[in-house]
């Protein structure tokens, strides 16, 4: 157990230090890039923290990832606000979107919770375009252009906050009584963990780190409209969680570049002939959950036992998450 | 925290600094995309998604530059045409024209296709003083505001050019006019909205119903219904191609027989044949157009050179669908600017070539079109002419109108 | 505890007695007031009869839906991008000159050969080492990658597909339909009584729910459950293709690799509110959003074109809210 937790450290250290060093060795464009694998980062672990701890499957966290983006937008195009000072504003919008969403999701499960949520991420951008006088409807509303440098230095570090705040979050009180909630309700309601004040909490900070993704992904296209939060990015989110495991934080930032950098690897190289790169991520998309259906968690996960064995001879699975 | 905001803060402002210098020194070096031997523009579209009915418009540009490479180029430069896919989703649009102008290095952004995509990239390619020129959407922004944004310029005429042009012929040919109008509810449905309003001048209270739809709705059925029970009899189409064949159908399908104007866009004569096959009556109906009318003239030299070309470098493509003649008119327009930017061409000079254009004649533009651009017309195309469907096809009448200034 | 008393006063829990009523109750409302509003004005039973034939296209989707979800418990989001391909594949052989109705069957035959395919390479892999989620995102895999196909092997262009039935418009009391609109509903309605005779008078069909029910005890008494989701998967394609048959022709679809996208948002939605399981709850959940919509959009002046999905979907979670398990849905006793 120490030693697999000192490995995963040591990945996330390592991680971390590639993610501050890379930016000296990237072009402009690229950083930008760096950035949005940032944005991914972010909502896949707010993703992560509802469907991965408590169990609630959302298909629609582009939703609150919209509420993030219009908050940032509309604080800065119609109030002069400086767009840092928005983020912590379009979190605190995104935990009341989170928990308005949440509160109705109690009464739903699986495929039923699914189309709730996916129900959210198609309304939302409805909503914003049919309130054009307040968010520019289609035509939209421009944002402060950024260097992708700044896009990028924010975005990380904005991403290494949420994963601290997470991961402390995750390893205390909270985070038991969240895996309790998820593996057995009525258990945990017997032993005084409420169900719906602890799946409606993670329902919020799950939005918040979503729209808080959404202020950046705003950022990063220095542009804002209803059809940038389109129900593809919704389901990227989703793959993006999956790809990287559920139930655990030492995924994210594959499940973040598996979703950003694997269609634009693909159509930088092929070109003109970019009508073939949806055939290849969709095949890629099905290879990997047929491979590592828990995700790259899950691989660190074997990858950390397989060394622990040979010092303390465990035995593999049964690791605890 | 903010400690650590303000560091990043000012090495993002060290690195501003930074690459406006470098930018500063690269301009007085040589112009991007420009070697001896080539040209290298790009451009984005929506090649999948629910637009993707446009995506033959850059396969067709595409082959015109091709046929122009393969006679020896511009200058003596071959024109390398890089064609991104956004899906008609800006935040696909803004990381693919940074990669143009950052990766790719173009020369000029050319064709981008959209009002949405556009209005996204503006700034910045505006900021870094990049051409977006002959952009695909019909917005009257693109010309009305050069001031602020002198690197943009459109193409094809302004929508509300267009349906002005419907609300004077409605006053003067439609006796006891009752209009009804189906539009998209957004500024492309608005544009061409008020347009109509202005082109009706007085007699505005002609209009007896609007009825909207949104551009995710692709069923207009409740909206036509509605529409005919307001009594109208002229049926002003302002949608995109699908509705539009929709509309029609439904309008034959409840039996109203309106006098119906339907907007250049969905007016192509392959959505028209899709219409009438689905049952529609479009006998009568008019629409607007500016391009080379390659159905009925099929053996001129113009529509041979044409076919020829699509046959060549764009196999498969049919040259009855007003996009592909679009695509190949807009690709003469751009070399024909590139060719007035001198055997040195830079970036300015391109955006002075292309705003101050004199009587140009396009052979893929309806006979009698003449271009004219100035310091203060960047209307580049403001010339159309009518065009009733009759039998089985559009036969224009009447004379060339202006509708710009 | 302050949030979870709000929770249990907001959203109180509903007796199963209460709910066996509701629901017959509510249709029958539902259709009286369409038959009486539709007497009352033309331009009502026109709306209605357009939202019926919208309605008719939903539920032919969420059918396939149900199929599927009975046999895993997967909504399976490739089942638009199935019927597209299969529509395709149609609109290609007629194309080479084949007349309609051979098109038809052999797009069928293809369809269940694709579906058989499909479940054994991309969703049984996955499936043996995965759980619901994992199928669900090889779904959204085998969407991305469908769509794509579809898009590299047909170049972008305007296709015009034929109809099934012949192009008539019919004109009653004021009222007018196609012959297309009549037979989507058909269609649709013939498509459960079929999927329900099989199920209830079949071997085969008892043997899939079998299978569906209890795997376990299924395989004890020897039934083959791995050929039988095989088979699952392509009798929900069959069905899908049928369904793209009928959507494509009609003038506000047309043939394009996006064409099942918005269709099935309401198909997912007509399944949902059906209650997942029952068929006759897909068709009749399906036909009623295509009328609500259809009704708020003509009739509701607040409902803005673009609000008509989002109304449409606040309705729907009304519904859910009273009967989570959806309208037709059974109440299933969890284990603990």
């Amino acid at each position: 157990m120490r030693t697999s937790l000192g490995i995963r450290a040591g990945v996330i250290g390592l991680a971390a230090v590639v993610i501050a060093v890379l930016p000296l060795a990237l072009s402009d464009y690229n950083r930008t890039q760096g950035a949005d694998v940032a944005v991914f980062f972010m909502a896949i672990l707010g993703l992560n923290i509802v469907t991965g701890y408590t169990g609630q499957i959302s298909i629609g966290h582009g939703a609150f990832m919209a509420i993030g983006g219009y908050t940032t937008a509309i604080l800065t195009h119609e109030h002069g606000w400086n767009d840092v000072a928005t983020l912590p504003i379009s979190a605190l919008v995104g935990f009341a979107a989170g928990v308005v969403v949440g509160l109705p999701a109690l009464r739903f499960r699986g495929a039923y919770l699914a189309l709730v949520t996916f129900a959210v991420a198609l309304a939302v951008p409805q909503i914003a375009k049919n309130y054009s006088g307040f968010t520019g409807g289609t035509e939209g509303l421009q944002l402060p252009q950024h260097t992708g440098l700044w896009l990028y230095g924010a975005a990380w570090l904005s991403a290494a906050i949420l994963f601290v705040l997470a991961w402390l979050m995750l390893r205390s009180r909270t985070g038991r009584a969240l895996r309790a909630v998820r593996d057995s309700e009525v258990a945990a309601a017997s032993s005084g963990v409420s169900p719906a004040v602890y799946k409606t909490a993670a329902f919020g900070v799950s939005a918040a780190f979503a729209a808080v993704a959404g202020s950046f992904y705003v950022l990063t296209i220095s542009f804002v409209n209803p059809d940038v939060f389109g129900l593809t990015l919704s389901l990227y989110v989703l793959i993006g969680a999956v790809v990287g495991g559920l139930g655990s934080l030492w995924g994210v930032l594959v499940g973040a570049a598996f979703v950003q950098l694997l269609p634009i690897g693909l159509t930088s190289s092929h070109g003109l002939s970019s009508q073939s790169v949806p055939v290849i991520f969709g095949a890629i998309v099905i290879l990997v959950m047929a491979l590592v259906p828990r995700g790259a968690a899950d691989l660190l996960r074997v990858g950390a036992a397989l060394s622990s064995r040979k010092s303390q001879n465990n035995s593999l699975g049964l690791e605890g998450r | 925290m903010t400690r650590r905001l303000k560091v990043s803060l000012a090495l993002a402002a060290a690195a501003i600094a930074a690459v406006a210098t470098a930018a500063a020194f690269a301009g007085t070096t040589a112009t991007p995309g420009i070697t001896k031997t080539s040209v290298t523009i790009g451009g984005t579209f929506p090649l999948t998604g629910a637009a993707q009915l446009y995506g033959v418009i850059p396969k067709a540009e595409n082959a015109y530059f091709q046929y122009v490479n393969a006679h020896g180029g511009v200058n003596g430069r071959k024109i390398n045409f890089k064609v991104y896919d956004d899906g008609y989703n800006p935040a696909q649009t803004v990381p693919l024209t940074k990669k143009l102008v950052q990766q790719d290095h173009v020369f000029a952004v050319y064709g981008s296709l959209g009002t949405a995509p556009i209005l996204a990239t503006r700034d910045y390619l505006n900021k870094l003083k990049v051409p977006q020129v002959l952009v695909a959407t019909g917005d009257s922004y693109w010309a009305t505001q050069y001031k602020k944004y002198p690197w943009t310029i459109g193409f094809q005429p302004d929508y509300p050019g267009e349906s002005k042009v419907y609300g004077q012929f409605i006053n003067s040919k439609v006796p006891q006019a009752k209009i009804g109008v189906l539009m998209q509810d957004d500024a492309y449905g608005q544009n061409y909205y008020d347009g109509l309003v202005a082109g009706l001048g007085d007699s505005k209270s002609k209009i007896v119903d609007v009825e909207k739809y949104d551009a995710t709705q692709t069923d207009v059925s409740q909206q036509v219904v509605k529409l005919r029970a307001s009594g109208a009899n002229v049926f002003a189409l302002f949608a995109l191609p699908t509705q539009t064949i929709d509309a029609l159908v439904v309008a034959t399908k409840i039996g109203w027989k309106p006098t119906t104007f339907i907007n250049n866009v969905s007016a192509s004569p392959l959505f028209m044949g899709l219409a009438q096959k689905s049952g529609a009556n479009v006998q009568g109906d008019i629409t607007a157009t500016y391009v080379y009318d390659v159905i009925n003239n099929p053996n001129t030299a113009t529509a041979k050179l044409y076919k020829s070309i699509l046959a060549t470098y764009d196999k498969g493509a049919d040259p009855t669908d007003s996009n592909n003649i679009y695509g190949v008119a807009s690709a003469w327009t751009f070399v024909q600017a590139l060719k007035a930017a001198g055997p040195n061409p830079t970036r300015q000079g391109l955006m002075d070539a292309l705003t101050s254009m004199r009587n140009v004649v396009n052979p893929f533009l309806y006979p009698g079109i003449k271009i004219n651009t100035s310091g203060t017309d960047h209307f580049v195309i403001d010339q159309q002419i009518l065009q009733q469907f009759r039998g089985p096809a559009w036969v224009p009448f009447g004379h060339l109108f202006g509708n710009a200034k | 505890m302050a949030v979870s008393q709000l929770t249990r006063t907001l959203v109180p829990t509903i007796r199963i007695r209460w709910s066996a009523w509701i629901v017959p109750a509510l249709l029958a409302g539902g259709c009286i007031f369409l038959v009486v509003g539709s007497i009352q004005s033309s331009l009502f039973a026109q709306q209605t009869v357009s939202g019926l034939a919208n309605g008719g296209i939903y539920a032919s989707l969420a059918v396939a839906l149900v199929l599927i979800y009975r046999a895993t418990e997967v909504i399976n989001f490739a089942q638009g991008a199935l019927a597209t391909f299969t529509t395709f594949v149609a609109w290609q052989l007629l194309q080479w000159g084949l007349s309609y109705w051979p098109t038809f069957v052999l797009t069928l035959a293809i369809a269940f050969a694709l579906g058989v395919i499909v479940e054994l390479v991309a969703i049984r892999p996955v499936e043996r080492r995965g759980n619901v989620l994992t199928v669900v995102i090889a779904s959204i895999g085998l969407l991305i990658l469908l769509e794509g196909a579809v898009g590299w092997i047909w170049k972008p262009t305007v296709r015009f597909m034929p109809s099934p039935f012949p192009l008539h418009f019919w004109h009653v009391g004021g009222v007018a339909f196609s012959s297309q609109d009549i037979g989507t509903i058909g269609v649709s309605i013939a498509s459960v009584v079929v999927l329900w005779a099989f199920f209830r008078f079949t071997k085969l069909g008892l043997a899939m729910r079998a299978a569906a029910v209890r795997p376990h005890a299924a395989r004890l008494v020897g039934v083959r459950v791995s050929w039988l989701l095989s088979l699952g998967w392509g009798l929900a394609a069959t069905l899908g293709a049928v369904a793209g048959l009928l959507v494509a022709p009609n003038p506000s679809v047309q043939l394009s690799p996006s064409m099942m996208d918005g269709i099935l948002i309401y198909a997912f939605a007509a399944a949902v509110l059906g209650g997942l399981e029952s068929s006759i709850g897909a068709v009749v959940a399906g036909l009623a959003i295509g009328v609500v919509l259809s009704l708020l959009g003509s009739y509701v002046s607040w409902v803005t074109p673009q609000l008509q999905l989002p109304a449409a979907f606040v309705l729907m979670l009304i519904v859910l809210l009273v009967k989570p398990s959806g309208l037709f849905g059974r109440t299933t006793v969890r284990k603990v």
